[in-house]
């Protein structure tokens, strides 16, 4: 007869950005007889995941099981939303692309759109078909939240949403007091370890002036200092420093307002620049490769600093060891290059709740949980591995290692159009072809799709023609949606 | 008429069986501009023809190359199939049904399993079955074909249980009306190229030669170009499947009722198949030679089948293993020439389906092939048996009968890594190694551990954490649910006769 577990009685998640505010809403829903207790102080701007202003569609079903609602996102926290990402440079030739989330092509309009893509048949004017209904949209500049209990002809449409990460944090430092969540803040001075080895993890850490916390589980979300599993005796770390060029990222102060549907991830002659469209301002960012000048670097910025953070990428051997889970920054330290710092962390969050342990915690779920974990972060690096694997980028940053199968993807995409399943990827299948469009690759065909059979894609043609014209009749412009969702809101 | 080959790719097909006319037709069908397709088979070389129980993958395959389902149900007299019961595997006495669907539903990031084992804990679980409309309507032989929508009715899948002997014909006069060319006779030599190694014509008996670019070994397990030829080392699993032979035995149906699911029963040295066919019911003792003998086995067959024998017993011989590289040279194997897995979970014909589905993505377009595209053929097809090979073996090792020294054996043998490790976590912590890729996902791991009594010792907390009486009325909800939708669905018999009404209408 199985028998539930022995519940945690108290965890302790250290780390108070937007990450661990969350994880501490997270653990107190899923565990209501444990004591949560979040410790700590804002994190250093090097913390990518807690002032991230924005995450991937994953934090949207995230949000929806731990009750943080969209609508007070956008009322309270600046929320806009984010259809396409826009990719210029990359390619090395001045051809950019687009790319949107969600894989919901019709199979014979991807044939027929990997042909267009792929130069294999020139538009007289030059002109590539947008590729997604969010394109088509995001081009005209309209689109409001589908109904969630309705069919319409915009109901596949996957988006992100974006916010303004201080007041983001307060909307769940608010959610977080509701549910009972207690605060200590401080820094973490002192970890006593529960046995001489540390195999069995932490058995309390003391906070300066606070005193001591004892506690079954601690979930690390201190950033890349990784404060709790950096001190544990059995932590390593993967260096990735040969795969991943950029050395610093500089955050730029956040510029004007802009209501636009699209966010640019460019590469300049220093390195790239990330542009994130948000109703407060535009967050611009900067990273560079070894030996850029700052004076330089900043002029590429086109705008003061707020931070110049150094970046020295890799990952935690072990993200979860004895009784400390690391999560996000304090588990992966990479560069900014979209937001795959936030939706990293909240994956792993998710997985952590999925593998809850008890007070007892199994050497096995623990090597499952590390082993899903490693293939997250590994997934990101492989995908950031594809940006600088493009020509612009090789010429900018020079020549990289290309982790894991990366090569093989590469090479499947270029002479087959195929892209080889890959376990936890932060991005669909569909998603990768579209980046690897964007980023300058140019697919291959199908060897199925050389029997074309143009009647099939006439038809998929026609049909994305007409959900184009559905959609772009059922989705009011954005700009005037956004105001008058804004405007009694303002009122009361 | 395209820009992008010069001659097509001359593609040998060695084998008519199921495999080679699968793979035969396949490419035929999807890869017409880059391909010419020529079949060599003998008909003085009988077919194995085991795997009358498919998975619901078949039904893509089918579709994919065009061909009408209720057309090919009725040539091949095929039946419905929602999942396998099996029986007397965990325990004697004992049976479940492993369905191709779900049971319950994921609750604030919970596997349904642990409210279930929660249940269970407290009294007041119903068997796990029963949280399956899979598995609810398989038992009350109803069927309908699952919707298309998020609703309860769209939790499950189906296959087709046919007779394989039909299949092959079937696929064969598809093959040869798209283009495939057939050549009768038997191969005498192989000539290859002294160099590269690679094959350059197969000659026939009457000294004709087959000359092509790419040789497609389905000649079943006498492997003939990738084994006999090209010597691609077998790696043998019998140690851990030691089933090698089955006595096969049609009968005629005992009773009215049509089970729409196969049944597989444990018998002393193995298992035995009751396989419902619109026309007859196929049946046959899975063995392991070391344990039992051929003429046992027989007996065995004949004094268990229900109805009235249609032919003796045939003996079919078989070996658990895989090629360590299906593709060598320019030869692919394709089926029983590649790897055999025995028939527990049907998978001998999705295995053949895999290997010609990864085959097509990777085909070599110039006739050229890249080793890359080699290796990445041969890493997705031993990821797919190895982990259709773990899941067989847990069949057999979640196990407590101590009644016969094949069950002493497997119960207590040393198993793969692999699968001990996937085991010891269900056991302590009531969780599944999780894979998107492969073959059986958490559903059909569940359903062979709880099926089998493998319980684990813990299961999570959050169930606990709730209200009891409020837990068990979630899930009578569900089973009323599920008791209205197979209420509603026609019986297994009536809906296969409406179908054939409407397909002899259309015509």
């Amino acid at each position: 007869m199985s028998t539930p577990r022995e519940p945690l009685r108290r965890v302790v998640i250290v780390g108070a950005g937007q990450l661990g505010v969350l994880a501490a809403i997270a653990f107190r829903q899923a565990l209501p007889v444990c004591q949560t207790v979040l410790v700590g102080q804002k994190p250093s701007p090097a913390s990518f995941a807690d002032w991230s202003p924005t995450a991937l569609p994953f934090t949207n079903k995230l949000h929806d099981r731990l009750g943080i609602e969209e609508r007070d996102i956008v009322l309270k926290a600046g929320g806009s939303y984010q259809l396409v990402t826009r990719y210029e440079g990359w390619s090395g030739n001045g051809e950019a692309g687009t790319v949107s989330f969600g894989e919901t092509l019709d199979p014979s309009l991807k044939t027929a759109f990997a042909r267009d893509w792929g130069g294999y048949r020139q538009d007289p004017l030059g002109m590539r078909p947008a590729g997604s209904l969010s394109q088509v949209l995001a081009d005209a500049g309209r689109f409001a939240p589908p109904p969630p209990d309705e069919e319409t002809p915009i109901s596949q449409i996957d988006y992100a949403l974006r916010w303004n990460p201080a007041a983001y944090r307060s909307l769940l430092i608010e959610r977080a007091k509701a549910l009972d969540v207690q605060y200590v803040e401080g820094r973490v001075e002192h970890v006593s370890l529960l046995d001489t080895e540390g195999s069995g993890g932490i058995r309390a850490i003391t906070i300066a002036g606070q005193g001591e916390i004892e506690a079954d589980l601690f979930v690390d979300c201190s950033g890349p200092e990784a404060t709790l599993l950096a001190s544990m005796p059995e932590f390593a770390s993967v260096g990735w420093s040969a795969s991943l060029p950029t050395r610093t990222v500089y955050t730029g102060q956040i510029g004007t307002p802009v209501i636009a549907l699209d966010d640019r991830i460019s590469l300049g002659p220093l390195g790239w620049l990330t542009q994130t469209a948000g109703r407060d301002g535009l967050y611009t960012t900067l990273g560079v490769g070894e030996g850029v000048e700052r004076d330089a670097a900043l002029g590429a910025l086109g705008m003061q600093a707020t931070a110049a953070i150094t970046i020295s990428p890799g990952r935690a051997a072990q993200p979860w060891i004895g009784n400390v889970a690391a999560i996000g920054d304090a588990a992966a330290r990479f560069e900014p290059v979209g937001p795959y710092h936030l939706d990293l962390a909240h994956r792993q969050l998710d997985l952590l709740l999925e593998m809850l342990p008890g007070r007892e915690i199994h050497p096995l779920e623990r090597a499952e949980y590390n082993r899903r974990s490693s293939l997250m972060m590994e997934g990101v690096r492989e995908v950031l591995a594809m940006h600088f694997a493009s020509a612009g980028a090789r010429r900018v940053l020079g020549d990289m290692a290309l982790p894991g199968r990366i090569s093989d993807v590469i090479d499947q995409f270029q002479r087959r159009g195929r892209i080889p399943f890959r376990e936890e990827s932060p991005l669909l299948a569909q998603e990768q072809f579209a980046l690897l469009v964007a980023l300058g690759f140019k697919p291959g065909l199908p060897p199925a799709a050389h029997h074309r059979d143009e009647r099939e894609e006439e038809r998929a043609r026609a049909q994305f023609a007409a959900a184009s014209n559905a959609a772009l009749q059922f989705a009011p412009p954005y700009k005037q949606w956004l105001v008058s969702v804004l405007q009694p809101a303002a009122k009361t | 008429m395209t820009a992008f080959s010069s001659r097509p790719v001359r593609v040998v097909v060695l084998g008519g069986g199921t495999a080679g006319w699968m793979t035969a037709a396949g490419i035929a069908r999807l890869l017409p501009e880059l391909a010419q397709v020529q079949l060599v088979e003998s008909e003085d070389i009988g077919i194995v023809g085991v795997g009358e129980a498919t998975l619901p993958h078949i039904r893509g395959f089918v579709e994919k190359l065009g061909i009408d389902e209720a057309a090919f149900m009725k040539a091949t007299h095929a039946t419905y199939k929602l999942g396998i019961d099996f029986r007397d595997f965990g325990r004697i006495g004992e049976s479940y049904i492993h369905p191709f669907g779900s049971f319950g539903e994921e609750l604030n990031g919970v596997g349904f399993h642990h409210y279930w084992l929660e249940l269970q804990r407290s009294g007041m679980a119903r068997p796990l079955g029963d949280y399956s409309l899979a598995v609810t309507a398989a038992s009350a032989n109803r069927f309908k074909p699952p919707a298309q929508d998020d609703s309860l009715a769209s939790t499950y899948g189906y296959a087709y249980q046919f007779d394989a002997t039909l299949f092959g014909p079937f696929m064969r006069e598809f093959g040869l009306s798209i283009g495939v060319e057939r050549h009768e006779g038997k191969v005498v030599s192989v000539d290859r190229d002294g160099e590269s190694g690679d094959v350059r014509a197969l000659v026939l008996d009457d000294g004709r030669r087959i000359e092509g670019d790419l040789f497609i070994d389905c000649s079943g397990f006498r492997s003939v170009l990738l084994g006999q030829e090209l010597g691609s080392d077998w790696e043998d699993w019998t140690h851990w499947l030691p089933c090698d032979r089955a006595a096969a035995m049609p009968c005629s149906h005992a009773t009215d009722e049509l089970r729409p699911y196969t049944t597989a029963t444990a018998m002393p040295a193995g298992w035995r198949w009751q396989i419902p066919l619109q026309h007859r019911m196929g049946n046959g003792y899975v063995f392991s030679s070391a344990h039992l003998g051929e003429d046992e086995a027989c007996e065995a067959i004949r004094a268990a089948a229900e109805g009235e024998p249609l032919a003796d017993p045939r003996i079919l011989r078989f070996r658990p293993g895989r090629r360590a590289r299906s593709w060598s040279h320019n030869v692919i194997g394709v089926g029983l020439a590649s790897g055999f897995l025995e028939p527990l979970e049907s998978t001998s014909i999705y295995l053949a389906q895999m290997a010609i589905t990864y085959l097509i993505e990777l085909f070599p377009e110039d006739g050229q092939i890249d080793p890359r595209d080699r290796d990445e053929f041969n890493r997705l097809v031993d990821m797919e048996y190895d982990r259709v090979r773990d899941f067989l073996i847990l069949h057999y090792h979640a196990t407590t009968r101590d009644d016969s020294e094949f069950w002493n054996h497997v119960r207590t043998m040393t198993v793969p890594d692999s699968l001990a490790e996937k085991m010891e976590l269900w056991r302590k912590a009531g969780r599944i190694e999780k894979y998107s890729d492969g073959l059986f996902y958490d559903a059909s791991w569940i359903a062979v551990y709880v099926g089998q009594g493998f319980l684990p010792q813990q299961h999570d907390v959050r169930p606990a954490l709730g209200n009891p009486q409020q837990l068990a009325g979630a899930a009578q909800n569900l089973r009323s649910a599920i008791e209205r939708e197979v209420a509603a669905m026609p019986g297994h018999r009536d809906f296969l006769h409406a179908e054939a009404a409407r397909l002899s209408l259309a015509t």
